[in-house]
């Protein structure tokens, strides 16, 4: 025997052991609330202390001011750290399992490198460079490697040939018609993308997954109603409902997260509520039941585990979506022309396309390549996070 | 064994698969024979690739990623290498299949009625009127009470046993020489697995039909089959005549398959170990890591050539080969049978306990 | 004598059937209807049936997976066991009355195994999370503990501590109801039920499974609800066995006597549908024709009565018990509305001209294995005139008539009880008067 006599199975006194230890808390659930308790504080200090156009951190110096969106975000953040990637560290044999299966599929594995740019470009591209200021003298450069006619931007920065004016380092992707850098401006517009799609999701998930299994477990008349409400989310125009509020209060990006999100989580509710009622079927939740766990642990412990993973490929191809849309909208105008979104972008060069397409083109293809990284990222988890139908074709 | 060729004659049979973690052989080089009106049973565990090869002999498993070569001669002509469209004859008319599961093998969208008929009329040229009342004799002759009352009924209204009954009346609307039978009755309860087993028996008297039965269950095996294939990691491990084999199993797989049954006094505890990796079988026998009586000349080259110790009695075991010593392996005391044939389930086992 | 450690009494579960647009309830599927069986300490009781008779049931509502209707459980395990009834008829041991803090600690002593080991673990749990999630439930936060405690439990079912941090699918079928066997383990309990641990898997496996569900009982004198549809399993593991067919228990007793000696007809047909490893062996026996009948709507008087190859024959009269057999299957195919007259035309027709009457008649014989002569004067009037009025198209009235004029005292009463020998009890009516006059039958 591996142990000592005092560590076998019939040897446990359990009149000894107390229930206080079912309220333990996992060292993910510590590490979140470590990480939360400062950003919430800030949050209040942020709203309560501090007048509105004081930047969040002049305390230190710093002139930085963080909105509702950069506190929610940064939460979301956190969430994603420890209850996704920590996880994945803490089960490195499962985590080697679902790379293999991942890595299968090579577009999706260059899909999340590309992702993985576009995040941390979003994360340390803010710090790091300062934000586009208007500079009507260098307005209209070429991105380096090309050319325009001499005549199109203000002043050129590159040399002149020919009566060409080239692109330089100083402005990669060139110049809007008001001079900002529109490299600069797609890495702002990375911290956009990144927001709406950790942000969506996180609320999404969150209503849809509570939704959905509570629907499940309650039965009944319960389960019923709830239904009934995700038939009315799912048909309610949320576009309409979006513009009432921009024409009545205004809308800026936190407007249009949580508008959008509100009412996206009708179908995840649904699957999830499915999902989880074909997952109550299994014999492991007999199993979990019998062991003595209450409803809520059985819930928690295996079936919120099992339908999370089967959702993550919706809630992945939901993000194109928001991203889509947000574009859209500020291509249309009814978007808030002061977020630097990569719609936004677009929306601004559209009027230049026939000269300085670029302004039009760069944003737009970071765009097209993020949506198309989503739906791929989405395709390849479906088979990766999927064990057990592995295991029986084997 | 019959005059002339056997009905179905399989010759070297492989069967590989390409994987992502390389090639994969299900079925090794296998050879068997059915003759018409014969039942032959393939016994193994899962994962002996039994399915396989059954599934292999009318190319019924999806080529690419899997990969077929070898003889498959059915009355003489080569399945394996005739085109699509012969073959496809051939399936439905000359060798029908039935699986394990019913329900898998069943569209629910569909009346049961509607897909014998269906069946019925992409082999026979024949009316709506005359198809039906063909179906109808068919469900009427495989035991379904009220046939034409419960031809339009769907197969969810059928229980288990009557889905396998729908089943094989289905794979008789060819009038099929060769019936090839994948587990029909392991998901069936063992009153209704006679039932089964009872009608097979019948229609194999009936229509004189050779059957292909491909089982795990030794009981099922005494019970129908003529002889036996046993099969172990996608070969052939012995195969001969159903009372040879029960009497005077040779190879040590096949006695310790058997003792693993009650009746052979068996609480042996089952036979150690798992099946090799298919992607890499080892050296030598496919059995000796697991065999007790392995020896140093079982474990390198190939598996050993099949030597015929009885007539039509096949074994692949090094121990009988040339310079081999069948004394090793304590056969003689084997089965349950003894010489009276009295079942007695207290016997020795032989050598074979420690 | 000291008391069982589980004593199930009476034990119903019904589903509740529900219709219409205000789901109001319009029957029951009464899946467990009155069990009763006690399980001593140590001992193994097998419960064995057709799928459909109830087993899996009876096995959920005993450890409260699904609240029974009605009955009792007594378990008399977790030291429990010098209790005695309260002044008002209930047992303080009684599983079904057990508040969240008692059912807390039922759960220490017992728990189940499940069939499939395909979907009894989560796929997202490693394995010794998977077994080591009892003990933090039952409030061991040490996780190095529970570490410690898992990892030898797997060595004992014959795994290594290594497969601690290994997933479900890194597992043969085999290997994952040994990680079953020390999740049902780990808690220490008194009682296992086993739900066909064995018979999803292959011969060889099921052998080594079978061998190590016997040492560990014996080492840690464990008590065994063993339920299988397998009759030969059952043979190799159980001290007694209960056969069950839908939703009652028909016969009970200890194994060698129920193998050697069944006293149900059911039983009969059961052991004499298991396939023998003899090639020899004569085959079939008595076969059990079609399937069992709905629990919604179970037969009258004994269950067993539609399908029973002894079914009794009425005072006075005597023939052939195969006769007899299809003249009550006519009978109830009639009443029914099972049987088409066309049908059965259509089928005779089939060699051309339009069937005589008389043709069809010999059909209907032959289909229902009836003689073309009944031994009984009467009854083959009755056969003819039921068959005249279905000729007529009259299928209602020969249903009437036929439920009127043959009738079996099988389908009217509910047989009782009878005992056997010592522990070996079965219900059928065959017996009822043969043990009132003899007490102790000498077995045959």
């Amino acid at each position: 025997m591996a142990t000592e006599g005092s560590e076998r199975f019939d040897q446990v006194d359990w009149s000894d052991l107390s229930r206080s230890g079912r309220f333990d808390l996992s060292i993910n659930s510590i590490g979140m609330l470590l990480t939360t308790l400062p950003l919430a504080l800030l949050a209040v200090y942020d709203t309560q202390f501090i007048g509105d156009r004081t930047p969040t951190f002049e305390f230190i110096g710093l002139d930085r001011t963080f909105e509702a969106v950069d506190f929610f975000f940064i939460f979301t953040l956190f969430l994603a750290f420890w209850y996704l990637v920590l996880p994945l560290y803490q089960n490195p044999r499962m985590t080697r399992y679902y790379w293999k299966e991942f890595k299968r599929n090579r577009p999706a594995v260059v899909s999340m490198v590309w992702l993985g740019i576009v995040f941390v470009g979003g994360i340390i591209g803010p710090l790091v460079m300062s934000a586009p200021q208007q500079e009507l003298l260098v307005a209209y450069q070429p991105p380096v490697f090309t050319s325009v006619v001499e005549s199109t931007p203000a002043t050129c920065v590159g040399e002149v040939m020919n009566g060409r004016c080239h692109g330089t380092w100083e402005y990669p992707l060139g110049t809007t018609n008001a001079g900002r850098d529109v490299f600069t401006m797609i890495v702002y517009g990375m911290t956009i993308s990144m927001q709406i799609a950790f942000i969506t999701t996180t609320i999404v998930a969150t209503i849809g997954i509570t939704f959905g299994t509570l629907s499940a477990y309650s039965g009944g008349w319960v389960d019923e109603i709830m239904m009934r409400f995700v038939d009315i989310i799912l048909s309610f125009p949320t576009f309409l409902m979006f513009l009432l509020i921009l024409y009545i209060y205004g809308g800026g990006l936190g407007m249009f997260i949580v508008v959008f999100s509100l009412f996206a989580w009708g179908g995840t509710a649904r699957y999830v509520r499915s999902k989880s009622l074909s997952i109550s079927e299994e014999e492991f939740i007999k199993a979990s039941r019998i062991s003595g766990a209450s409803t809520y642990q059985v819930i928690r412990g295996h079936v919120v585990p099992n339908v999370a993973s089967s959702i993550i490929t919706q809630l992945t191809l939901l993000i194109p979506g928001f991203l889509l849309f947000e574009a859209q909208l500020a291509f249309l105008g009814v978007g808030d022309s002061t977020v630097p979104s990569w719609g936004q972008l677009i929306s601004a060069g559209r009027s230049d396309l026939s000269y300085a397409p670029w302004i039009v083109l760069a944003p737009g293809i970071v765009l097209f390549l993020t949506i198309l990284a989503f739906n791929f990222l989405g395709d390849a988890l479906l088979d990766a996070l999927n064990p057990e139908a592995e295991a029986e074709s084997e | 064994m019959s005059d002339g060729q056997p009905l179905l004659e399989v010759e070297n049979l492989t069967t590989t698969f390409s994987t992502e973690d390389g090639t994969l052989t299900a079925v090794d080089g296998v050879d068997f024979s059915v003759d018409t009106g014969e039942t032959v049973c393939i016994v193994g565990e899962s994962g002996s690739g039994k399915t396989v090869a059954t599934e292999s002999i009318t190319k019924i498993i999806n080529t690419p990623p899997g990969k077929i070569e070898g003889t498959v001669r059915y009355k003489g002509r080569d399945l394996l290498s005739i085109p699509g469209s012969e073959l496809r004859e051939i399936r439905g008319n000359g060798i029908a299949h039935i699986f394990q599961n019913p329900q898998e093998a069943m569209n629910h969208c569909y009346t049961v009625g509607w897909q014998i008929t269906e069946a019925l009329q992409i082999h026979q040229d024949v009316s709506d009127e005359e198809a039906r009342t063909k179906a109808v004799d068919l469900m009427d002759r495989v035991g379904i009470a009220n046939a034409s009352s419960r031809f339009d009924d769907y197969p969810h209204e059928f229980s288990g046993g009557q889905k396998q009954r729908i089943m094989i009346a289905m794979a008789l609307v060819g009038d099929p020489d060769l019936l090839i039978a994948d587990e029909p009755t392991t998901a069936l309860d063992v009153t209704v697995q006679a039932q089964i087993l009872e009608l097979l028996d019948d229609l194999q008297d009936e229509f004189g039909m050779g059957i292909l039965f491909v089982t795990h269950d030794l009981g099922v095996v005494a019970q129908i089959a003529d002889r036996i294939v046993v099969m172990y990691a996608g070969k052939v491990m012995e195969r001969g005549n159903v009372l040879d084999i029960f009497d005077n199993p040779t190879h040590p797989y096949t006695q310790q398959l058997l003792e693993c049954l009650p009746e052979f006094g068996g609480t042996g505890g089952g036979i150690p170990g798992t099946l090799p990796d298919p992607h890499d079988p080892p050296d030598g026998c496919r059995f000796a890591p697991r065999c007790e009586y392995a020896e140093e000349a079982c474990r390198t080259g190939e598996q050993p050539e099949e030597v015929e110790i009885e007539p039509g009695q096949w074994v692949s075991c090094v121990h009988y080969g040339p310079g081999g010593d069948p004394s090793v392996i304590g056969g003689e005391e084997f089965g349950i049978a003894g010489d009276t044939g009295a079942t007695d389930g207290d016997s020795e086992v032989g050598p074979a306990d420690d | 004598m000291t008391e069982p450690l589980l004593s199930v009494r009476d034990l119903k579960k019904h589903y509740p059937i529900r219709k219409g647009l205000f789901n109001r309830q319009v029957g029951a599927a009464r899946a467990v209807d009155g069990i009763s069986f006690d399980i001593e300490e140590g001992e193994t009781l097998g419960l064995v049936g057709e799928s459909g008779c109830g087993k899996s049931t009876a096995a959920s509502s005993v450890i409260r997976l699904e609240e029974p209707t009605s009955g009792e459980v007594v378990f008399n395990g977790n030291g429990r066991g010098s209790a005695s009834r309260n002044p008002d008829g209930t047992h303080p041991n009684d599983v079904t009355e057990f508040d969240d803090d008692e059912l807390m600690q039922f759960r220490r002593g017992a728990q189940m195994i499940f069939q499939d080991p395909s979907s009894s673990f989560d796929p997202r749990m490693s394995v010794g999370s998977a077994v080591g999630e009892l003990l933090k439930v039952h409030g061991m936060s040490d996780r190095h503990r529970r570490r410690a405690i898992v990892e030898d439990l797997l060595e004992r079912v014959g795994l290594s501590a290594s497969d601690f941090d290994r997933y479900p699918h890194e597992f043969s079928g085999g290997q994952k109801q040994r990680i079953a066997l020390a999740r049902a383990l780990v808690l220490n309990p008194d009682l296992i039920i086993a739900d066909e641990p064995v018979s999803a898997l292959d011969v060889s496996i099921q052998a080594e499974i079978l061998s190590l569900i016997d040492d560990l009982q014996e080492e840690f004198g464990l008590s065994l609800l063993f339920i299988s549809h397998d009759m030969s399993v059952i043979r190799q593991i159980c001290d007694r066995v209960a056969v069950m067919y839908l939703g009652e228990i028909v016969e009970i007793g200890p194994v060698e006597e129920i193998f050697t000696n069944p006293q149900h007809p059911y039983t009969e047909a059961l052991l004499s549908s298991i396939p023998t490893p003899d090639p020899r062996a004569s085959v079939g026996g008595i076969e059990l024709k079609g399937t069992v009948p709905s629990p919604t709507n179970p037969p009258s008087g004994c269950r067993f009565h539609t399908r029973c190859h002894k079914v009794i024959q009425p005072d006075g009269v005597d023939i052939d018990q195969d006769d007899w057999r299809g003249l009550l299957n006519f009978r109830e195919k009639v009443i029914t509305g099972e049987i088409d007259i066309d049908q059965v035309r259509e089928n005779v027709a089939a060699g051309g001209s339009d069937p005589t009457d008389s043709e069809v008649r010999a059909e209907i014989r032959r289909e229902f294995d009836i003689s073309e002569t009944v031994g009984d004067p009467d009854l083959e009037e009755t056969l003819s005139e039921a068959m005249n009025l279905l000729l007529d198209d009259n299928a209602e009235m020969a249903g009437e008539f036929l439920s009127d004029e043959i009738t079996t005292p099988c389908a009217q009463t509910e047989p009782e009880t009878t005992v056997h020998a010592a522990d070996h009890e079965s219900a059928c009516l065959r017996h009822e008067g043969r043990a009132a006059a003899e007490p102790n039958p000498a077995d045959d």
